[in-house]
C-alpha cells in the first residue's frame, strides 16, 4: 500500500507514482499526510496539483470528512471541501453550507458555496438562493437567478420581474446586464401564468438585447406562450402586436395560426405593419385556416404585404390555393398585375410553375417578369421556363430581357425574406447590384470581403448583429465613413432612433413604405 | 451553469495579468450580447470542450493595453513589437485558460482547451459560434481596457 512516509525526500517520479496510487485506492489513512502536503505544498506545481487530485478522490469517499472540513480554519482546505461537497452532491453538507452562505461576505467564496449548493440541490434550497437575487455582485445574483429557475421558485418572481423592469429604465437600455438575461430565462423556466404573462407584456422591451432574449424564451416555451399573445393582438401597441405575430410564427403551432386568423377576423390587424407580420407568421405555420386567410390577403394593395402573402403561399402551394390565385390574376382587376409582380419579386418559382400552365395567367406573369431589372430573378425564371420544357415556355424564356449591367452596388440587410425581396426589386430597378444579407453580420461580411457599396439599407432589429451595431462597424471601416446609410424600422420610440442616429445613420424610413418613398430617399441621399 | 464556468476565468485573468504583466485589472459590470461578435485590436481565443459542453473564451485587448502588457513583461527587451504582442497575448491566454481549467477540474468539471489562437488587426471582429447569448466582462487597466467573452452550449 502506498504510504506518504518520507514523501518530500523522494524524487518526482516516485512522488507522482505514490499520488497516483492513492488517487486510485482512495485510502482514507493517507488523509492526514495529504492534508499536510496540501497545507504546506512541495512547490512543484505538478506534484501539488496531484496532491489536490488525490485529496479530492479520498474526500469523495468520505462525506463526514468533507462536512467536517467545511468548518476547517484553513481557507484553502475549506474551499476544497466546499467544492468536493458539490462535486459529489453530499446531502449532509447542505445545512452547513446554507449557514455559511448566510454569514460569508467574500464574493469569491460565496460563489463557491452557492455553486456547491446548486449541485447538491437540497430540498427547500430555493430559499437560500432567493436571498441573493438582488445581490450587488452580478455574478452571484445571476447564479441565484439560474437556481430560481431550476427550483421553479414562484417566490422569486417579484425580484426577477423587478430586474427585467429596471433594465428598461431610461438610461440603462443601451447595454444588457448579465442579470437581465438570467432573470428572463428564470421567468421562462418558472413558467407560471404570471411569469409568462410578464414576459409577453415586455416583448417590446426597450433594451434590444433583452427584447431578443425575451422573444427566444417565449418561442422556447412554445404553445404555453400562445394564450398570452391573444390579448396583445387585440389591445397591444403596434410594435407589440408585430412582435406577438412574429413569436406565434416562430412557435409554428396550429393553435397559434387559429388565433391569428381569429384576430384578423375580429379586425385587430388594421395597421399595415401588423398585417405584414401576421401574414408572414401564417405563411410560416401553414394551417388550412391560415391559408384561407393568406388567400384573402391577395386583395391587399400594399406591395410589401402582398409579398408576405405570396411568400407564405409559395411555401404551401395547395391546388385550391393555386386555383384562387389563378382566378385573381385572370380576373384582370387592379390587383392582378400587383400579384404578378409580387410572385416575380418573391421569386415564387413553385407558384409560377403551376400558374404558368394556364396560358392567360402565364402571359400576365411573363409580362410582369419582363419589367424586372434583376438579372438573378430573370435567370431563375428563365431556367424554370426551360425546365418546364414546352414549346410555349421555351419561346417565353427566349423573350425575357437581359437586365442592364449594374454599375453601382447597394447592401441591404433585413431578417425578413419578403423585405429582402422587395429591396432586391427596388435596388435593381434603380440600377444597383443588390448585396443582400439576412443580418448585420452577413452584411458586414461583404465589407470584409472587400466589396464596396454606394449605399447601405439596414433593418434595426435583426438576429446575430443588429442594425445599430452594423452601422457602428461600417463607420469604423475604411471607405465606409461617409457612405449613405438608411435605416428602415418600425420602431416608434424615439430613444431607439437616437441610439441609431448616434451610430451614424443618415436617414430613417419607417415601415410600411411605398417602394417610391424608399427610392426617393435613396435619390436624395445619393444626389441622383 | 454558465456563471460558475465564467467565474474561474475572470479570477484567472486577474491573477495572470497581475502576476505576469504587473497590472491591476479592475473588473467592470458583466453584460450580455445577443450578437456573437467580439471586437478588439488583439484577441486571444481558446476553444473548450468536455462534460457535454463546448464553447469558446476570448480575451480582446485594446492596442494600448496589449502593448503596455508586453512592455511590462519584457521590459526594454522588445525586438519586434508585433511579434512580441502576438506571443504575449497567446501566452497569457494559454495561462488563463490553464489556470481556470485547473480550478474547474477541482470541482470535477474537466474541460479540454485548444491551443490559443491570436488574432490581430485594428478593430477586428471575432464570431463565437453559439446560439446562446454571450457573456462579456469588461476590464479596465491604467493602460487601456480588455474584455473577456464566454459562450457555452
Amino acid at each position: 500500500m502506498a504510504t506518504l512516509d518520507g514523501f518530500r525526500g523522494k524524487d518526482f517520479l516516485e512522488q507522482i507514482t505514490i499520488l497516483n496510487e492513492i488517487s486510485g485506492s482512495k485510502d482514507a489513512q493517507c488523509l492526514p499526510g495529504l492534508m499536510d502536503l496540501f497545507e504546506n505544498p512541495t512547490g512543484d506545481t505538478g506534484v501539488d496539483y496531484m496532491v489536490v487530485g488525490a485529496l479530492n478522490a479520498i474526500l469523495g469517499t468520505s462525506e463526514a470528512a468533507v462536512v467536517d472540513g467545511l468548518s476547517s480554519l484553513s481557507l484553502p482546505y475549506r474551499t476544497l471541501c466546499i467544492r468536493t461537497a458539490g462535486e459529489y452532491a453530499f446531502a449532509s453538507a447542505a445545512k452547513p453550507l446554507t449557514a455559511m452562505a448566510a454569514k460569508e461576505t467574500d464574493p469569491d467564496l460565496l460563489a463557491e458555496i452557492l455553486a456547491s449548493l446548486a449541485k447538491i440541490r437540497p430540498v427547500g434550497g430555493a430559499a437560500v438562493f432567493r436571498t441573493f437575487l438582488a445581490h450587488p455582485d452580478q455574478m452571484l445574483a445571476a447564479m441565484a437567478m439560474e437556481m430560481a429557475g431550476v427550483y421553479s421558485d414562484p417566490s422569486a418572481l417579484p425580484a426577477l420581474m423587478e430586474t427585467v423592469r429596471k433594465a428598461g429604465a431610461e438610461g440603462s437600455y443601451e447595454q444588457c446586464d448579465l442579470t437581465t438575461w438570467k432573470a428572463i430565462d428564470a421567468l421562462a423556466a418558472i413558467a407560471t401564468p404570471g411569469s409568462i404573462g410578464f414576459l409577453v407584456e415586455n416583448i417590446h422591451h426597450k433594451n434590444p438585447t433583452a427584447r431578443r432574449i425575451i422573444t427566444d424564451a417565449l418561442v422556447r416555451l412554445g404553445e404555453a406562450t400562445l394564450p398570452f399573445l391573444e390579448p396583445v393582438y387585440a389591445n397591444g401597441a403596434t410594435d407589440d402586436r408585430i412582435l406577438a405575430c412574429n413569436i406565434a410564427g416562430f412557435i409554428g403551432a396550429r393553435k397559434g395560426a387559429d388565433a391569428l386568423v381569429k384576430a384578423f377576423d375580429s379586425g385587430c390587424f388594421t395597421d399595415p405593419n401588423v398585417r405584414y407580420a401576421a401574414f408572414e407568421a401564417l405563411g410560416r405555420i401553414g394551417t388550412l385556416k391560415g391559408l384561407v386567410c393568406l388567400v384573402d390577403g391577395l386583395e391587399e394593395s400594399d406591395e410589401l404585404i402582398l409579398m408576405a402573402v405570396v411568400v407564405g403561399l409559395e411555401r404551401h402551394a395547395a391546388p385550391g390555393v393555386l386555383k384562387t390565385i389563378s382566378e385573381r390574376i385572370s380576373a384582370g382587376t387592379e390587383n392582378s398585375p400587383r400579384i404578378c409582380r409580387a410572385i416575380v419579386a418573391a421569386r415564387a418559382l413553385r407558384l409560377f410553375q403551376e400558374l404558368y400552365k394556364d396560358e392567360l395567367v402565364g402571359d400576365r406573369l411573363i409580362d410582369a417578369l419582363k419589367l424586372s431589372q434583376d438579372q438573378e430573378i430573370l435567370d431563375a425564371f428563365a431556367q424554370r421556363l426551360n425546365e418546364i420544357a414546352t414549346d410555349r415556355s421555351r419561346s417565353d424564356a427566349a423573350t425575357l430581357p437581359q437586365a442592364r449591367v449594374a454599375t453601382r452596388k447597394a447592401i441591404a440587410a433585413d431578417d425578413s425574406k419578403s423585405m429582402l425581396a422587395l429591396y432586391r426589386r427596388i435596388l435593381t430597378d434603380m440600377g444597383f447590384e443588390p448585396l443582400l444579407a439576412a443580418n448585420g453580420q452577413e452584411a458586414y461580411a461583404y465589407v470584409e470581403n472587400g466589396e464596396f457599396a454606394d449605399v447601405v439599407i439596414t433593418d434595426m432589429n435583426m438576429p446575430v448583429m443588429d442594425g445599430v451595431e452594423l452601422v457602428g462597424k461600417l463607420r469604423g471601416s475604411l471607405g465606409y465613413d461617409e457612405t449613405p446609410i438608411i435605416m428602415v424600422t418600425t420602431e416608434s420610440e424615439n430613444s431607439q432612433r437616437e441610439v441609431a442616429a448616434k451610430s451614424g445613420v443618415n436617414a430613417f424610413v419607417t415601415k410600411p413604405f411605398k417602394p417610391e418613398a424608399l427610392k426617393e430617399a435613396l435619390r436624395q441621399l445619393l444626389g441622383d | 451553469m454558465d456563471v460558475e464556468l465564467a467565474k474561474p476565468f475572470v479570477k484567472a485573468a486577474m491573477d495572470v495579468i497581475g502576476t505576469m504583466a504587473f497590472m491591476t485589472p479592475r473588473a467592470g459590470k458583466p453584460f450580455v450580447k445577443k450578437n456573437t461578435i467580439a471586437t478588439g485590436d488583439v484577441t486571444g481565443l481558446v476553444g473548450l470542450t468536455g462534460e457535454g459542453k463546448r464553447g469558446s473564451v476570448s480575451i480582446s485587448f485594446q492596442k494600448a493595453c496589449a502593448v503596455a502588457m508586453v512592455k511590462n513583461m519584457l521590459g526594454d527587451d522588445i525586438q519586434d513589437i508585433l511579434q512580441d504582442v502576438k506571443d504575449a497575448v497567446g501566452e497569457i491566454t494559454n495561462m488563463i485558460s490553464g489556470q481556470a481549467r485547473a480550478g474547474l477540474a477541482e470541482k470535477g468539471l474537466v474541460l479540454q482547451g485548444s491551443t490559443p489562437t491570436v488574432i490581430m488587426g485594428d478593430n477586428h471582429s471575432i464570431t463565437h459560434i453559439a446560439k446562446s447569448p454571450i457573456m462579456a466582462i469588461p476590464f479596465e487597466t491604467d493602460a487601456g481596457s480588455f474584455t473577456i467573452e464566454f459562450c457555452f452550449e
